[in-house]
């Protein structure tokens, strides 16, 4: 948000913004308008990026906002300033010594921070005035230390960023934190969650991503709640993974909480839209408290045998093949130098056969090609037919059941640790943070999470 | 209380205002692609899902009083839902889609008619929150097409302050238990578009001119087409102050019928609430003086419930005042106290009711504690309070009780500010209730999910340029040329039959009652018979008539012939009903044959029984003749027969 008031038209470009300084026009002016029979008052905002150069964006007295073009006919001027002050009221925490300490690390996104309207940056609300006031509840539930580590899109979330995220979380363990949340954008949540599922070895405390599909700017939003379960289930509860705990249905009923290597966001804008995929989710979190649904979760290790492991080789790229795709898209990865590739291909696994040369290739310079699937669900399975064998006699690795986003984060991993084909393959294919299942139920793709009629009935059972 | 049916408006300094909200004909809601139709049973349901709301900060960085206490609320709200008419947008699940520009279009033509002199000539679509569930955002979608506009009042011009357009809200299911912290809407409703036309809500002084105002409003949304029809399409929010008191906002008042008594009552309790105040301050009451000191006296009663007491000096038959018919001040506080906090009127008392003729007692709203003399008496001993001491009870769990309590301190405080400003619900009985502190501008951002949208000036001269006459100049018009009062012309606008109207009367030159009786009286006189009189069947019998291939004496024969048979073409018709004409000697043997029937004398004798005669002679004439003759010329023929006869 604007942080003048001193002078400058903020937002306002080319003539219309030399007028308006010539005029000694402020943002947060109040100004009177003249154009022909129609009179505008109004405090003058803040002009927002990609709109039109001629028209300023009025506050009216009744709080609405609206635009007026300004041509030579018009008159402005100034009769009053009233700058606004976005800022939570300030609330007193004092910590508790019988609540869990739990730290918050914000790399962006909206869980707790709100989109600047007129610039599209992230302002994060992450001072613990601002979160305590928009979450009173967290007060009395954990001793909550917010920190900012980044703020930026998750799109924008690079690898260094995933091992930058995980040398925080190390840090505030070894500072005797009882847990961890992470708030991060929804969009790429799981392969941040991925990655940090490799890199941090035996832990002793839950590492909780949340973030919100609502922003919180939004009476509606979700990152409240979310927040507040990240909190407790990091706080109180005795696992050492990491985790996404998100809504699980559009109600504010329960959270659902996801492994993050075997969980994808799958839809675009929906609060439900996390799902674990080929396997049911780790439990559900609601006012009640946690029910835990598996029994294969890692429980907090001793602090002294955690350790940070995160070598990581950034030259891997991602493959998504599709019926007409030039094997060019592989050769040139390889021209271009990359260590390793993940593809995703469709059905069990298959690319089409004029891209084999371009996997002999690959081959022939080792470069580990492993193969995921395109329906998502389900293994890859290149020994069931012809193509599948021929593809495999070309070296690739078939990647079992792992999500594109775990396969692609452990191949870097993977090659952070070592070069050697059969040893990348090995890594490859052991499961290392729950990312592949030694088996599939037939309820990891049965059940939907949150949509079907009688689901909340369903979930009570599992 | 002063006698609402006896009140001078002008001495009590009576002003109004109001926010017509009326949805607009649309093939889409406002920001999604769902047809905009309505359950017939809001109860209906495909699926549902449930939520809870907070406030967030307005644009200047202050949070919204209003909210503030709507979250107090600490409403559950569920929803109802079909798949039919919503989509996951309508379930805040997706962000909104391009709006419906011809809505926007719809805004300023409006305006236009309207004479609204300052536009937005770059929509800003903005936010503005509603914590109570009815909206699934938490916000309403809404932005001004344009503002300072005006219509006729009674010769004066009411100003027309902002013209919005904005999205409906979903329809509350089940008012009945206000004390719920459970509410529930359908979401059929949501996202339907609406204009909310806001007047000067001093502009107004009497009652009379509140409803002339809401019909002109309603007069422009009809003439130009642009509103939905049907029940509920337009509701009314009145803001009212008198003199002394201050702007309360009462809501959702569809019928313009109720606008007298809401006025009314509306007044009377404003008054009441200034006297009350008077009186505090003549007793030297300050706000001081009342604490938040809840006694627990549960073990007074015989329950294993919680009940606490507060203490309110000198405030003795202040809780018992009328307010508003039948209701004392009382109950006005408690029915605030329950709505924030869930407790039920009826678990809350107050001492006065413990006088001889209480009115509560009597009231749609008694209490309902276990109070007798004794237990009265032991409240008493606890309490102490001095002769001119008031006290109050309210029964409930513990924190909710206390919550009640803290509200209900805070309401007798704000009893020496007089008139608090509210939004009420207004009740069928004429009387009001507490909805909630009226909601401010603190309440209202920009909304980031859809860019400003640029509506340049030369665009809205080209949308409103067409927009032909305002209600008021029909009327004028009317009036003038045909003497037509102001239910005759609202009746062919409300039908939007004003331009067939034009087209009858001066292209096809047909007399003016008779092209109203073709557009207005006999379609709704059909109407009510379940017959629908097509445009193409009414077009039809103009162009005949217009003709003179039938005279208007056979309209209903004509017309019953082509509701069953609507394919007949003017030919046929002609052909069917136009029946050659008769000689002047075959119509004379006609009627004398029927005049033959009647005996002379008594026609001599009787004037009335001669007219009777008459008519019916000229009925039974007419019907031989198939109708296919003017009326008025055969009663003159008949006439001069009659008299012919006599003098033979």
């Amino acid at each position: 948000m604007s942080k003048n008031g001193n002078g400058e038209p903020e937002g306002y470009r080319g003539a219309l913004r030399e007028r308006l300084i010539k005029d000694k026009i402020r943002t947060w002016s109040k100004v009177s308008i003249k154009k022909g029979d129609a009179e505008y008052e109004g405090l003058l905002l803040p002009r927002s990026q990609h709109t039109d150069d001629d028209y300023v964006t009025l506050k009216v007295d009744t709080g609405y906002n609206l635009g007026v073009l300004i041509d030579e006919d018009v008159t402005i001027k100034e009769i009053g300033f009233h700058k606004g002050n976005y800022e939570l009221p300030h609330i007193d925490v004092e910590f508790k010594k019988d609540l869990p300490n739990v730290t918050l690390l914000g790399t962006g996104g909206t869980v707790a921070s709100r989109l600047d309207y007129r610039t599209g940056a992230v302002l994060p609300a992450f001072t613990p005035d601002e979160l305590f006031s928009a979450v009173p509840e967290l007060i009395s539930t954990v001793n909550l230390t917010p920190k900012t580590l980044y703020q930026i899109l998750s799109e924008n979330f690079k690898p260094d960023y995933w091992v930058k995220t995980a040398e925080a979380i190390a840090k505030e363990i070894e500072s005797g934190a009882n847990g961890i949340v992470i708030g991060h954008g929804t969009d790429t949540m799981c392969v941040t969650g991925c990655a940090l599922s490799f890199f941090l070895r035996n832990l002793p405390v839950p590492v909780v991503l949340v973030g919100s599909q609502r922003s919180s700017d939004r009476p509606s939003s979700d990152g409240p709640r979310n927040i507040l379960y990240a909190a407790q289930l990091s706080g109180y509860e005795n696992f050492g993974e990491v985790v996404i705990a998100m809504h699980g249905t559009p109600s504010d009923s329960y959270n659902l909480i996801h492994r993050a290597t075997r969980c994808r966001k799958m839809h675009s804008a929906r609060r439900d839209t996390f799902r674990t995929l080929s396997d049911i989710p780790l439990g559900k979190i609601d006012d009640t408290g946690v029910t835990w649904f598996k029994d294969d979760i890692s429980p907090r290790k001793p602090r002294e045998d955690f350790y940070l492991d995160s070598k990581i080789d950034t030259r891997v790229g991602m493959l998504y093949f599709y019926p007409g795709m030039n094997p060019d898209l592989l050769e040139s990865m390889v021209d271009l130098g990359y260590h390793g590739v993940v593809m995703i291909g469709t059905g069990l696994g298959h690319v089409g056969t004029d891209v084999y040369p371009a996997l002999e290739r690959c081959k022939e310079e080792e470069i580990p090609v492993v193969m995921v699937v395109e329906p998502l669900y389900g293994f890859a399975q290149l020994r069931v037919y012809e193509t599948g064998r021929d593809m495999l006699a070309r070296g690739v690795i078939e990647g079992e059941n792992m999500l594109p986003s775990a396969a692609y984060t452990k191949l870097s991993w993977a090659l952070g640790h070592t070069s050697n084909i059969d040893e990348v393959r090995d890594i490859m294919l052991t499961n290392i943070a729950g990312e592949i299942t030694t088996r599939e139920g037939p309820r990891g793709y049965m059940v939907l999470q949150g949509v079907e009629p009688g689901i909340d009935e369903m979930m009570k059972n599992l | 209380m002063l006698d609402p049916s006896n009140l001078d408006f002008k001495k009590l300094g009576f002003h109004a205002g109001l926010e017509v909200h009326h949805q607009l004909k649309s093939k889409r809601k406002l920001f999604c692609n769902c047809p905009p139709i309505l359950e017939e049973n809001p109860e209906n349901m495909d699926y549902s899902f449930y939520r809870y709301f907070r406030p967030v900060l307005g644009e200047m960085g202050d949070f919204d009083p209003g909210m503030l206490v709507e979250f107090e609320k600490g409403y559950k709200v569920i929803y109802l839902a079909n798949e039919r008419n919503t989509c996951t947008y309508d379930m805040d699940e997706t962000p909104p889609f391009f709006p419906d520009m011809e809505m926007i279009e719809n805004g300023f033509i409006l305006a236009a008619y309207f004479d609204s002199s300052a536009f937005a000539e770059e929509i800003v679509v903005n936010r503005k929150q509603y914590l109570d569930g009815s909206i699934t955002t938490g916000f309403q979608r809404t932005f001004i097409c344009a503002r300072d506009g005006w219509v006729p009042v009674n010769g004066k011009k009411v100003r027309i302050t902002n013209v919005h357009i904005e999205e409906d809200a979903a329809r509350r299911v089940n008012w009945e238990n206000t004390s719920n912290r459970t509410v529930y809407y359908n979401l059929d409703r949501l996202g339907i578009p609406l204009t909310e036309i806001i007047t000067e809500y001093t502009d107004v002084d009497n009652p009379e001119e509140l409803l002339e105002t809401a019909k002109q409003i309603g007069r422009v949304l009809r003439l130009s087409k642009i509103g939905r029809r049907g029940s509920g399409a337009a509701r009314q929010d009145v803001n009212i102050s008198i003199t002394g008191g201050d702007r309360v906002e009462l809501k959702g008042v569809q019928d313009l019928d109720k606008f007298d008594i809401m006025c009314r009552h509306e007044v009377v309790r404003q008054h009441a609430l200034i006297e009350i105040k008077k009186e505090m301050l003549q007793r030297g009451i300050k706000k001081g003086d009342f604490e938040h000191t809840y006694v627990d006296i549960s073990q007074f009663f015989d329950t294993d419930e919680k009940f606490f007491a507060t203490i309110f000096p000198k405030m003795k038959g202040l809780f018992g005042t009328e307010v508003q018919p039948n209701k004392d001040f009382g109950i006005e506080i408690f029915e605030k106290s329950m709505l924030i906090t869930g407790i039920p009127r009826k678990d809350q008392f107050h001492s006065d009711e413990n006088q001889d003729g209480a009115l509560r007692i009597n009231s749609d709203h008694p209490s309902d504690l276990p109070m007798n003399q004794e237990t009265y008496s032991k409240i008493c001993s606890v309490l102490n309070p001095k002769e001119n001491d008031a006290f109050i009870v309210v029964k409930g769990p513990e924190k909710r009780a206390l919550h009640a309590m803290k509200k209900i301190v805070e309401r007798v405080k704000m009893a020496l500010d007089g008139v608090p400003q509210e939004t009420r619900r207004f009740l069928i009985n004429g009387n009001s209730e507490f909805l909630r502190v009226i909601h401010g501008k603190d309440r209202i951002y920009p909304d980031t999910d859809t860019p400003p949208i640029v509506i340049s000036l030369d665009k809205i001269k080209e949308l409103t340029k067409n927009i032909g006459k305002k209600p008021w100049e029909v009327f004028d018009e009317l009036h003038e040329k045909y003497g037509f009062d102001h239910q005759h012309v609202d009746l062919l606008i409300r039908d939007e039959k004003l331009e067939k109207f034009i087209e009858y009367t001066e292209q096809l030159q047909l007399d003016h009652n008779l092209s109203y009786k073709l557009l207005v009286t006999l379609p709704r006189e059909k109407r009510r018979n379940n017959i629908i009189l097509t445009t193409e069947i009414v077009d039809k019998l103009a162009r005949v008539l217009a003709n003179k291939s039938i005279f208007k004496e056979q309209l209903y024969l004509v017309l019953d012939y082509l509701v069953e048979k609507p394919e007949s073409t003017e030919e046929q018709l002609k052909k069917k009903f136009g029946l050659p004409k008769r000689s002047d000697e075959e119509i004379g043997k006609i009627i004398r044959s029927k005049i033959d029937k009647y005996d002379l004398n008594q026609i001599q004798k009787f004037e009335e029984y001669q007219e009777l005669v008459l008519s019916k002679i000229t009925g039974e004439v007419l019907k031989e003749l198939n109708y296919h003759f003017e009326g008025k010329v055969l009663v003159e023929k008949i006439r001069q027969m009659i008299f012919a006869k006599e003098d033979g």
